[in-house]
């Protein structure tokens, strides 16, 4: 299933409390649950202004029907191409005169 | 905090969402008038000039999809793109306040409005801030000054009173504003009553605004639409009647045959959707906005439901949540909910917008009803009535509060009692008096049975205004005494509620008192109720008794209280006491006019009026209208005042206030020599005898006195009452001015015996015969008629010739003719010639919207100034100019200013 990052602009976001979070957290539980289709709600970074969140659902459709039905905005919704970390500089190719990587 | 979406901002950047709700444009046929007509209100706005279309036609006939091409078709400029505003009103029992324009993000923000009302306790951002209607068409306007915008209102017929004010703002100012305002209703569902009805009006009136109806389609429009299939376009158009909807769902599918009606077409496209996903479809039926997208969890449905419902084609997204594409869609639908299952369909919908926040208790009013839960009802409807209060739409309030009594269950009767006495104010605020007073006085037994003094004393006090406003002096003063009685009544202890309603009842009696001239009453009410208040630590009633105490001085000639009576004006407004402020300025504006202190008054007018509008308070709208209708009547204005009359006599009103109304549309046609209202001053003289006031019976008599010297036919309320009360009412305090005005009408006919009384001094100087001196008074006073008067008054066959040109000029043709006749009969043959029409200026022909014209001509502005002062056109303003010029017959805006004193515009 394709990964989803999701921006919702919501000014003083970064000022939540952890009680309205919780509050947050199970209204997106349940339209999740509503949807009847296969979704996860990976996780979600909270800034200033701004929330970025990151789901797992078949298309970007079922991600703005989550959205709608929760009540949040969602003013961008990019597909994740592909993802890497730190892991993934274990998979460059050795250069010649590169010297052994460090343990 | 909750993350309520702004729904206007959100919904444009949704990916898979159409911006727009209406269904996919296709050709539009016959309406290319139409299209042309929007078109071209939109280019306009785009150049900076408004104006207003508003379509009509039956349901199904295009009205929205003829909108929805206006937009399609927009040529921007690149540089300044126009903004796109949609706004639509709901089918609920009753209307939600301000429903369209809660929809529209830009706006809603703007003017503070919450998608929906947060709270009771202030709007949205705006904590405590109680918004009123006219800071809200300020804010609504600034939005809309800055860039080109179309706004579109639909369904109009489901409008509420205060969004009409709002369109209606708007509407006036529609020239000088880059705004095309669309809108749109279905005509057979507009009764008189209607809250669109004025606004209907306006656009019939005003030429910046246009109606367009839609008509059915021709059989060629249908056969248009068939070509391509095997059905018949007569028949097709027989039984669609043209109706383009209706025809449009019949070619849907042109296989099956043909439906009956609409309902049945409809119908026909959901037959293969499974009984479970149709009690969806049914419960978005139910919905009469739409269903809240956030109720979808709670209600159970699903991703893959929605998508299999959207290959009917009924639905679409819109507003957050689902709606169907039609009304008739949803009203095809609703009809299959089967009748007992209608409530609990109801009842699921409110369990699950009662767990989202914001509320709109307009929309959960709405479901409790439908799904009879009483004690919702009442609950929901209160708050919904609040919320329409602080809207300014007292028609609904009262609306709500009828319908939060009908459902009120075996209440607690101090309950229902409040209730009540709500609903009674609101139908005084709509100027339904004898209904108000049924209600108040329903509530009496009810606060007896709930033994409680408080609550019994507040509705007598209630009462008693309310019978006063009625203009029935007798009631009120009863109802006055008895509130004061109930409060004050020992076996009660001296509760806080109990002594304020005792304070309250004293000042209402102590302001009866002083409309009475009964100064000494007046003063030992207000000296208990100020006690009462200062102990309580009420400011507001402290400074109501002293505010009256100090018009009780103005009343008895001391001019020395007039500053202090306007002091008290500004430590009211200081506090925000607005009806304290008003009831100030009435009292003010009522004794400059009465003592002749015109500028003064003016001065007070031109503040305290739109006072009266902007903070709601009709009672003194209606009177200080009439003031002003007194006030342009005796500065010799007479089509002003007669237009300042008209405007409290129509409708219900309060009859308190139309007495000088009745007295200036029965005298000025009579001065002018046409034919007037013949009820009038008989309605006025029993008023008067209702009222039982000096001042105003002395009116009364001085206007029949003044008919009976025109006509010179006797009458015995002249010759008889008005002679034998005379000396009484003189005696009365403040009334010097009327009496004196009546004793000098008597004298002209002979009738004046003995003078024991006092009278104010131009009418002293009239009766010790000083004429020239009495018309100069006059003169200093303004008041050109009495001023001609005056001069005909005296011996001198020149003095009164002088006289009678004034008569002329004023357009006094009746008076000039009967003082010509009088000189006649003197003797004198020399008369001063009628003046021909065309060279007659006519100051006394300046309509209130003329004399504002003219009085910024007398300050030098230029039209562009005027019309950016009016909110009109630059062209608007100079016909306005040209006209005023016609009428003051006067060449140049020049000479206007030069002649600015003269004509009184300062």
């Amino acid at each position: 299933m394709p990964r989803f990052v999701i921006e919702r602009d919501i000014p003083g976001a970064g000022n939540l409390t952890q009680e309205e979070l919780a509050t947050i957290a199970q209204t997106s539980r349940d339209a999740v649950a509503s949807l009847g289709v296969p979704y996860t709600w990976v996780n979600s970074y909270v800034t200033d202004d701004r929330i970025y969140c990151v789901h797992e659902a078949d298309d970007a459709e079922s991600i703005l029907e989550h959205a709608r039905r929760g009540g949040f905005p969602a003013n961008r919704v990019s597909v994740v191409a592909n993802e890497f970390g730190p892991h993934t500089a274990e998979l460059a190719p050795v250069a010649a005169s590169a010297p052994a990587p460090a343990r | 905090m909750t993350l309520a979406r702004r729904r206007g901002a959100t919904t444009e950047r949704l990916v898979a969402l159409p911006a727009w709700p209406y269904p996919e444009p296709v050709d539009l046929l016959e309406r290319d008038r139409e299209r042309a007509v929007l078109a071209a209100a939109i280019a306009r706005a785009h150049a900076g000039q408004g104006s207003g279309v508003a379509v009509t036609g039956e349901s199904g006939a295009g009205k929205s999809t003829v909108l929805a091409t206006a937009r399609a078709a927009m040529r921007e400029p690149a540089n300044a793109p126009a903004r796109f505003l949609i706004g639509s009103c709901d089918p609920l029992w009753t209307p939600r306040p301000l429903g369209p324009f809660r929809d529209i993000g830009e706006i809603a923000a703007a003017a503070g409005l919450g998608p929906l009302l947060h709270g009771l306790h202030g709007l949205d951002g705006l904590d405590g801030e109680d918004l009123a209607l006219a800071h809200l068409c300020e804010r609504i306007y600034e939005v809309l000054r800055d860039q080109a915008t179309v706004l579109v209102v639909e369904d109009l017929h489901w409008v509420d009173a205060a969004s009409v004010e709002v369109l209606r703002f708007l509407a006036r100012r529609i020239e000088a504003m880059p705004l095309a305002l669309l809108v749109s209703y279905r005509d057979d569902e507009i009764g008189p009553g209607h809250p669109a009805r004025p606004l209907l009006g306006d656009f019939a009136r005003l030429v910046s605004l246009s109606t367009l109806s839609l008509r059915p389609l021709s059989v060629d429009g249908v056969r248009t639409l068939v070509e391509g299939t095997s059905l018949d376009p007569e028949r097709v158009h027989a039984v669609t009647g043209g109706n383009p909807f209706f025809v449009a769902e019949v070619v849907k599918d042109p296989s099956r045959p043909l439906p009956a009606s609409v309902r049945d077409a409809v119908l026909a496209r959901a037959a293969d959707v499974t009984p479970e996903d149709f009690e969806v479809l049914q419960m978005v039926a139910a919905a009469p906005d739409r269903l809240d997208d956030r109720v979808l969890p709670a209600l159970g449905v699903d991703l893959p439901t929605l998508r299999r419902l959207d290959a009917t084609g009924l639905l679409t997204r819109a507003r957050g949540g689902l709606t169907f594409r039609h009304e008739l869609a949803r009203r095809a639908v609703e009809t299959t909910i089967p009748p007992g299952g209608a409530p609990r369909l109801h009842a699921r919908l409110l369990a699950a917008l009662e767990r989202i926040e914001p509320r709109d208790p307009a929309v959960l009013t709405h479901h409790a009803i439908a799904a009879h839960d009483g004690a919702r009802v009442v609950k929901y409807a209160t708050q919904a009535a609040r919320q329409a209060i602080y809207a300014g739409s007292h028609s609904e309030a009262a609306a709500f509060f009828e319908t939060a009594l009908d459902h009120q269950d075996a209440a607690a009767p101090a309950e229902r009692a409040a209730l009540l006495l709500r609903l009674a104010n609101e139908r005084y605020m709509t100027s339904r008096l004898s209904e108000a007073i049924t209600q108040v006085s329903a509530t009496f037994p009810l606060w007896r049975q709930a033994g409680d003094p408080s609550g019994l004393a507040a509705a007598y006090n209630a009462c008693a205004l309310y019978e006063y406003y009625a203009g029935r002096r007798r009631q009120a003063e009863a109802y006055a005494d008895r509130a004061a009685s109930v409060a004050a009544a020992p076996g009660h202890e001296l509760r806080d509620a109990t002594a304020r309603a005792y304070a309250t009842a004293r000042a209402t009696r102590g302001y009866l008192a002083y409309m009475r001239g009964e100064l000494a009453l007046a003063g030992q009410c207000c000296a208990e109720s100020g006690r009462a208040a200062d102990q309580l630590g009420q400011g507001e009633l402290a400074l109501r008794s002293q505010l009256i105490q100090a018009a009780c001085a103005v009343a008895d000639g001391d001019g020395d209280s007039r500053a202090l009576l306007v002091e008290h004006v500004e430590t009211a407004r200081a506090h925000g006491w607005d009806e304290l402020v008003s009831t100030g300025h009435s009292s003010l504006a009522n004794l400059d006019v009465e003592q002749r202190r015109h500028p003064e008054a003016e001065h007070v007018l031109a503040e305290s009026l739109p006072f009266t509008i902007e903070r709601d308070i009709p009672i003194c709208r209606h009177w200080q209208t009439a003031v002003r209708s007194r006030l342009h009547f005796a500065r010799g204005r007479w089509s002003a005042a007669v237009e300042d009359a008209e405007q409290v006599l129509e409708g219900p009103g309060m009859p308190l206030a139309t007495l000088w109304p009745y007295l200036v549309t029965a005298l000025v046609p009579l001065r002018r020599g046409t034919d007037g209202p013949e009820t009038h001053l008989d309605a006025a003289r029993r008023l008067a005898e209702q009222l039982d006031e000096p001042p105003r019976r002395l009116a009364v008599f001085s206007a029949l006195a003044e008919r009976m010297w025109m006509t010179e036919q006797p009458d015995p309320l002249v010759t008889e009452a008005a002679v034998a009360e005379l000396p009484e009412l003189a005696a009365a305090a403040g009334s010097v001015w009327a009496a004196g005005d009546l004793a000098v009408w008597l004298a002209r006919l002979g009738l004046l015996a003995e003078r024991p009384f006092l009278v104010a001094p131009p009418f002293q100087l009239t009766l010790d015969g000083q004429h020239e001196e009495a018309a100069a008074w006059w003169r200093r006073a303004g008041e050109p008629f009495a001023e001609a008067m005056a001069w005909c008054d005296a011996a001198d066959p020149a003095a009164r010739a002088r006289g009678i040109e004034l008569l002329d000029q004023l357009g006094a043709t009746g008076t000039a003719d009967r003082q010509r006749a009088a000189l006649r009969r003197d003797g004198v043959s020399q008369l001063p010639q009628r003046p021909r029409a065309s060279t007659r200026g006519n100051p006394a022909g300046l309509t209130n919207r003329q004399l504002d014209v003219a009085r910024l001509v007398a300050r030098g502005l230029t039209n562009a100034e005027i019309a950016t002062r009016l909110y009109i056109s630059p062209k608007t303003a100079d016909h306005h100019v040209s006209a005023v010029l016609g009428k003051l017959g006067l060449p140049t805006r020049r000479a206007v200013v030069v002649q600015a004193d003269e004509l009184g515009l300062v």
